[in-house]
């Protein structure tokens, strides 16, 4: 799909979450691959195990979660063989991360200059000053007015947009190949949002990073993302460059996804076409078969006895279905 | 901690059931609080049915000084006191006594803390600004001492004791209902209920007072074990139920005398009071736990 | 900051009052400090004429309140009934000191103790020292504070003794008779040996209940966002723990220190009571006891303010810990 150099391979990760009321398969079985420079787009209804993966890949999952299989090969090194203190090393250095509630992912009762610098005088080797002077460097590069009075200020005092810019300098603080960004807009108010997407895709042009981003909006993706991979309930159902993913959607769900984008769609489908009907199931009681086949419309026996294989249905587009969508019903 | 909940419940109604049953369910694995429930079971066991098997008299002196200060025997498997009475009867309908007060003072301390509070959260302005300075002043006082001097105006019957514990007892609950209801407020529902014209009371007591329920319960089960405490020290100082009638706080009122002679009179009461306590404690914490919802996500 | 303090010391001003008042209404229904006047044969029946006018015993209550204040303000604190001889202030200025020796030392004491050991029962959740930690501090919570002195009269001043037959710590008291002249160190040695029973038994009481809410703001803590952000940052758990969690778990374990300061007087007022401490706890009953009207009234007025300066100093230390206070 991409032709770089191979940053990130994500092969068969399985998280589950161990709990009173029983296992949950947060993410079962996702394989995915990153490039150097590319942006990977990962996107599914909430609750798919987005924020799972994204986590795992750090190493950050809290119990009751915990990996329980797989490979995280990160610049050819597995992740999951890393020991405490290497993955450490490798956290806020080689990959940054940012998430999805501004409000809250700030400590309160830290300056935001303190926030960051302490994120530099982690992983570099160099002294208080030289870290607020690199520190104001960043603020200026995502875009606050003032970097040297916002410094001194707390979380508090500063907006949900300009908190998230904090929360991208800071990630950005030691130019980190791969950037996981978990719904970072998806609190913001549109306009806010436009900017900050905006922002990161300026940054991931100069910087060359490449670039995991989540979100349960198709539209976001349609802008940001290279390449795309649909998950349902922890695993991946269609995967592949995004132009192909958008014009030719192969997998049911990721069909009524498109569906439910009005600008997406073109207007003479959209009457015949209805948005995806009922819910992602309960994680404790998983439908047998194909996950998606209560709310699948084309669902037969087959799909209600046996999960479906990820299989490369054309080149390089693999989608997990029995009864993928006809060419015909084409969008966009 | 608005009890997201228990509000979404009673949009819902049939749920409540589930809520509760949840919150059983999870009481259940709750070993502390499991320990303290069968505990306080075997105490209230003991405490009622107690004097009925040992028939002997907790308040009768006998004649003469040779029944005085016994050490345990087939007659008085826990000796006598100081007047010769049997400390095993005494223990018994203490036991019932001090349970009792516990009880009352702290229910009537949350009824009037809740009503207070939802008073004063509902309605806003004045009322609330001069029933929370009150609240305010009350907790800035050092409440034992006062307490005692209520004591002994009151004079030293149960009922006393109930009312002068309940007077310092309410503030709490008033400002934690209180809080429960203005974080209310803000809720959709509340709005909702009074742009169709729902009356103050009812939108009260059928859409506060439930939410409001799983503090008031933690709060009442903590209180009890608090107010048994506090009428054991102002019983201990001399100021609580008036003997002859026993209590455990009163048995040990000049237990002081007698620590280098006769521990057993300090160890009955104390250790009674110190288990009572213990398990309401125990059961209040897992009720927290139980109903906390904010484990329901 | 400062306009901040301002206002909440000027806030509190009512709140004195008002307890000072309620203070004074029941205490007057309690107690006729001339009923105990007039059985002292060292004061004469003229003085009491003159003093029923100068307390306002002659007005309605509220006024004579309001007159009792006033003179309370001036500095005239009027004679202790219980020390005959002895002006109220000369009493109250002899117990004060002890009392906040006291209270002084428990509160350092259960402060140093569970602040940490909540902090390590959350950071160690279902662990054994978790479980044991959760006992000990329902043990606290549970056992009557005066029960529990005598309970360690018993243990350490009846059953454990000294070779020389002295128990080992003395039941009661504050000082060893003749220890008044002695140089500092062995002065201060000696009250130790006093104080050391009635700050654990007082302790217990605040150690018990404190550290079960540290344990939980700080496990509160621990699920916040912003400690995974600490940590997706690749800062060491040394620093995740005692920079980010500790500070945020402080903030609502000050308010808790401030509130529970009424109910530390209190448990103050029933230690020196058991163990005979001539503090201002002790002074207080026993003047309500002996109908000591003015002793009584000065030293709830001076404890209620007491535990007002302790919610001010925690309203400061609050707004030092929570940046979000300093500004609003
Ligand atoms: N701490 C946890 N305990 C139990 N289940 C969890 C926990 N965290 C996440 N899950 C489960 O993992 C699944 C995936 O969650 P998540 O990755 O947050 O979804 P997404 O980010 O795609 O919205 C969900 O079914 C959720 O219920
Ligand atoms: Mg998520």
């Amino acid at each position: 799909m991409y032709k770089t150099e191979v940053l990130l391979e994500v092969k068969d990760l399985k998280t589950y979450f161990f709990t009173d009321d029983g296992v949950v398969k947060a993410v079962d079985g996702v394989s995915f691959t990153i490039h150097k420079g590319e942006v990977l787009g990962l996107v599914g209804e909430s609750g798919c195990g987005k924020s799972v993966a994204s986590l795992s890949i750090m190493r950050l999952v809290d119990a009751p979660g915990k990996i329980i299989g797989g490979e995280i090969i990160f610049k050819g090194e597995d992740l999951l063989k890393k020991t405490p203190e290497e993955m450490r090393k490798i956290r806020g250095a080689e990959i940054g991360m940012i998430f999805q509630e501004p409000m809250t992912s700030l400590n309160p009762v830290y300056t935001i200059g303190n926030q960051i610098s302490e994120a530099i005088l982690v992983h570099q080797d160099i002294g208080g000053e030289e870290a607020k002077k690199r520190t104001i460097e960043l603020l200026n590069l995502v875009g606050i007015p003032e970097p040297e009075r916002r410094f001194n200020q707390y979380p508090h005092e500063m907006s949900g947009g300009m908190r998230q810019r904090v929360m991208i300098a800071m990630a950005m603080s030691s130019n980190p190949d791969l950037l996981i960004s978990d719904e970072a807009t998806t609190a913001l108010d549109v306009t806010i949002q436009a900017q900050i997407l905006e922002l990161m895709k300026d940054l991931q042009k100069k910087t060359g990073m490449a670039i995991l981003f989540i979100t349960h909006d198709l539209a976001i993706i349609a802008e940001m993302a290279d390449s795309v991979a649909v998950t349902y309930t922890g695993k991946i159902v269609e995967y592949s460059d995004v132009r192909t993913v958008f014009k030719n959607p192969k997998h049911q769900y990721t069909y009524g996804l498109l569906m439910s984008v009005p600008s997406l769609v073109a207007v003479e489908t959209k009457v015949e076409l209805p948005a995806i009907e009922g819910m992602v199931p309960n994680p404790y009681h998983m439908p047998q078969g194909c996950h998606f086949n209560p709310r699948c419309p084309f669902a037969t026996e087959t799909c209600r006895k046996e999960m479906p294989e990820l299989k490369e249905l054309e080149q390089q587009h693999l989608v997990r279905c029995l009864h993928p969508v006809q060419a015909s019903k084409e969008v966009v | 901690m608005a009890n997201e909940l228990t509000l979404e419940e009673k949009s819902k109604g049939r749920e409540s059931y589930s809520y509760w049953g949840l919150v059983f369910k999870r009481l259940r694995k709750h070993s502390m609080a499991m320990i303290g429930f069968f505990l306080l079971l075997i105490i209230i066991a003991v405490v009622i049915l107690g004097p009925l098997i040992w028939r002997v008299s907790p308040t009768q002196q006998p004649e003469g000084m040779e029944d005085i200060l016994l050490s345990p025997c087939a007659a008085h498997p826990f000796g006598t006191d100081e007047y010769g009475r049997d400390i095993l009867a005494r223990f018994l309908y203490g036991g019932r006594v001090s349970i009792f007060i516990g009880f009352m003072a702290a229910i009537s301390s949350v009824f009037f803390g809740t009503v207070i509070g939802l008073i004063t959260g509902f309605f806003g302005g004045k009322i609330d600004t001069v029933l929370m300075r009150l609240v305010d002043i009350m907790l800035s006082i050092p409440t034992f001492p006062l307490l005692i001097a209520l004591a002994s105006v009151l004079g030293k019957g149960v009922w006393q004791i109930i009312l002068v514990i309940f007077v310092f007892g309410w503030m709490g609950d008033a400002r934690l209902v209180r809080s429960v209801v203005l974080s209310l407020k803000e809720e959709e529902f509340s709005e909702a209920a009074k742009a169709i014209g729902v009356s103050p009371l009812r939108i009260m007591f059928v859409h506060y007072l439930p939410n409001v329920m799983a503090p008031i319960i933690v709060s009442t089960t903590l209180g009890i074990g608090g107010a048994i405490v506090y009428e054991a020290s102002i019983s201990f100082l001399g100021f609580g139920v008036q003997a002859p009638l026993p209590s455990w706080g009163n048995m040990l009122q000049h237990a002081q005398d007698y620590i280098f002679t006769h521990q057993a009179l300090v160890w009955y009461p104390g250790i009674a009071i110190f288990l009572t306590v213990l398990s309401f404690n125990f059961m209040g914490d897992g009720l927290r736990d139980a109903m906390d919802p904010r484990l329901y996500r | 900051m400062r306009t901040y303090l301002t206002r909440r010391i000027l806030q509190l001003i009512p709140v004195i009052i008002g307890a000072t008042l309620i203070a004074f209404f029941i205490l007057s229904l309690v107690s006729d400090p001339f009923a105990a006047m007039i059985e002292n044969p060292k004061i004469k029946l003229a003085d009491i004429v003159r003093l029923k006018h100068q307390w306002g015993f002659d007005l309605p209550i509220y006024l004579r309140f309001f007159k009792w204040f006033g003179s309370v303000v001036v500095g005239n604190w009027g004679p202790s009934l219980l020390y005959p001889g002895y002006s109220a202030r000369e009493v109250i200025f002899r117990a004060l000191p002890i009392t906040l020796q006291v209270m002084s030392l428990e509160f350092i004491f259960s402060i140093l103790l569970s602040i940490p050991l909540g902090a390590i029962s959350a950071l160690k959740q279902y662990s054994k020292t978790d479980y044991s930690l959760t006992l000990f501090s329902f043990f606290g919570m549970s056992m009557p504070t005066f029960w529990f002195g005598l309970m360690m009269m018993i243990v350490f001043s009846v059953w454990l003794k000294r070779p020389s037959g002295v128990p080992l710590l003395p039941p009661g008291g504050i000082q060893t008779p003749g220890m008044e002249s002695a140089a500092f160190l062995p002065r201060m040695l000696d009250r130790g040996q006093y104080l050391i029973m009635p700050v654990i038994v007082l302790s217990l009481f605040s150690v018990g209940g404190w550290v079960r809410y540290m344990r939980s703001f700080m496990l509160e803590v621990l699920h916040q966002d912003y400690l995974r952000t600490a940590r997706a940052k690749g800062l060491t758990e040394r620093t995740v723990i005692y920079k980010h969690a500790f500070r945020n778990a402080l903030i609502p374990i000050i308010t808790l220190i401030a509130l529970s300061f009424p109910g530390i007087v209190s448990g103050a007022a029933i230690t020196e009571y058991v163990f005979n401490i001539p503090g201002m706890g002790r002074l207080v009953l026993s003047a309500e006891l002996k109908n000591d009207f003015p002793t009584a009234m000065i030293a709830l007025t001076l404890s209620t303010i007491l535990v007002v300066i302790a919610n001010l100093a925690a309203d400061v230390v609050y707004s030092i810990v929570d940046p979000r206070i300093r500004y609003s």
